[in-house]
């Protein structure tokens, strides 16, 4: 297999993964720079070009709100949990949980 | 100067995007630069200059793929309709080339006596099937981009208001034959087309309704001679291409919502008989009025220079349109009747 097919199969993977990362960061107010960052502290990185339409969609899924603040003489977009976003989250937590549970049990 | 890079980054990637969400995702955009640009100069110690600017951008992206990450997947003709078109295609190819063929071999029955007469007949024929076909391609590709637009631009869910949301997909479907309720889709993607198409010839190009009794253009004793073009339909009946294209357009919308909704409803029912209704009045009006027809036999005896073939030709011409509106008439209401029929049993 070349590195290339084991590179993709890799960004498959860490795709689903995504989502419920990125939800589990903003149960408090996060610009996307920020939450990068706050990604990246954990070990996760992951790219603007995903991050960026990720937060639009899941905004557009009523998952996550956002507004626009000027902080610094700067316009910042900052994201955060919806009421919908918090109780699907524990949901969610749950599901993986068991994935990673049947995935332990298979590897 | 680098405020002028991230403004020409950001409004090349913003020309990409839809006009609807392009003002926020340039200001979303400009905002991550402006943090990218701050950390790397903490990161430096120095001031953001253009090779800074330079550096961020690079990181950040071809403009073109960053856009492409804002908009999905997005088809002129997708997955759900591709079968269809392909299958409408390849009836319409078939039949172009079908009547090609006939036009050919009527062009060379005439030219049996002048060999060359007999090549430029053929190039001409091909010239105007290789024409025909590609008007005909580019329009069953524009009517299938509209439908594949105004069915699936959310995404491939039905998210209009007023309009029912798609059927979840059933696998009993696969066992049961044909639901009386359900709209059968081929046949209704067929009769979008031909309706689209009728409109557009009948609207736009009616001078292309008539025939020659050769081609327009012959090579007759070393030289090119012009053959008269004979209309087929009068004024009469354009007089009823109005009436008749409001037929057309509400039997296209008619479609489109059934195809949406993939199964008739009461409303639909109502909206097709009354649709039928009026064309069939349509036809019994055309049936009863002046004739159809735009030549007359002595047009025809002098084009054709035979009056026994002209006066055959005419007859043929007046008959056959009477015995079209007559099978539109009988036709239209057998349809009205079995439309009533299953609205009925569909109450019950």
């Amino acid at each position: 297999m070349t590195n290339e097919s084991f590179e993709n199969l890799i960004l498959e993977l860490r795709r689903g993964v995504i989502v419920l990362a990125v939800l589990s960061q903003l149960d408090k107010e996060q610009y996307g720079y920020s939450l990068i960052n706050s990604l990246k502290e954990h070990g996760l990185e992951i790219d603007q070009g995903t991050l960026y339409p990720l937060l639009r969609r899941l905004e557009s899924q009523g998952l996550l709100q956002s507004n626009w603040r000027i902080e610094a003489d700067r316009p910042r977009r900052y994201y955060l949990l919806s009421n919908e976003g918090r109780q699907l989250l524990p949901r969610l937590k749950e599901e993986w949980k068991t994935i990673v549970s049947i995935m332990e049990k298979m590897l | 100067m680098s405020t002028n890079l991230i403004d020409s980054y950001v409004a090349d990637i913003g020309r990409r995007l839809p006009r609807k969400t392009r003002a926020d995702i340039e200001a979303e955009i400009r905002s991550i630069l402006q943090d990218m640009l701050d950390e790397c100069s903490q990161k430096t110690s120095k001031p953001v200059d253009d090779e800074m600017t330079f550096e961020v951008l690079k990181a950040y992206g071809d403009p073109e793929k960053v856009a492409a990450t804002y908009l999905g997947d997005r088809y002129l003709i997708g997955p759900s309709l591709y079968p269809i078109f392909w299958l409408v295609l390849r009836i319409v190819l078939v039949v172009t080339g079908v009547l090609a063929a006939i036009g050919l071999g009527i062009a060379l029955s005439q030219t049996v006596t002048n060999p060359q007469g007999a090549i430029e007949a053929i190039l001409l024929a091909v010239g105007k099937f290789a024409t025909s076909t590609m008007t005909i391609l580019g329009n069953i590709v524009l009517i299938f981009a509209i439908l594949e637009w105004s069915l699936f631009r959310s995404g491939g869910k039905v998210e209009v208001k007023g309009l029912p949301v798609k059927e979840e997909w059933d696998p009993h479907s696969l066992t049961k034959v044909s639901a009386p309720n359900q709209v059968k889709m081929a046949e209704t993607i067929v009769e979008t087309v031909g309706c689209f198409a009728a409109i557009v010839i009948f609207n736009f190009y009616p001078q292309i309704i008539g025939f020659t009794p050769s081609l327009n253009s012959v090579f007759v004793n070393g030289n090119w001679s012009t053959v008269a073009f004979i209309p087929l339909l009068s004024d009469a009946f354009f007089k009823y291409v109005p009436f008749l294209t409001f037929v057309w357009v509400a039997t296209i919308l008619l479609n489109i919502v059934l195809l949406r909704m993939g199964h008739w409803t009461l409303i639909a029912r109502i909206n097709s008989i009354g649709l039928k209704g009026i064309s069939v009045l349509i036809a019994a009006a055309m049936l009863a009025g002046p004739s159809l027809i735009a030549t007359t036999s002595p047009a025809l005896v002098s084009a054709l220079g035979d009056p026994n073939a002209a006066g055959f030709l005419m007859t043929m011409l007046t008959q056959g349109i009477r015995l079209a509106l007559w099978v539109g008439i009988i036709g239209g209401c057998i349809d009205i009747i079995r439309v009533i029929y299953r609205t009925v049993t569909d109450s019950q």
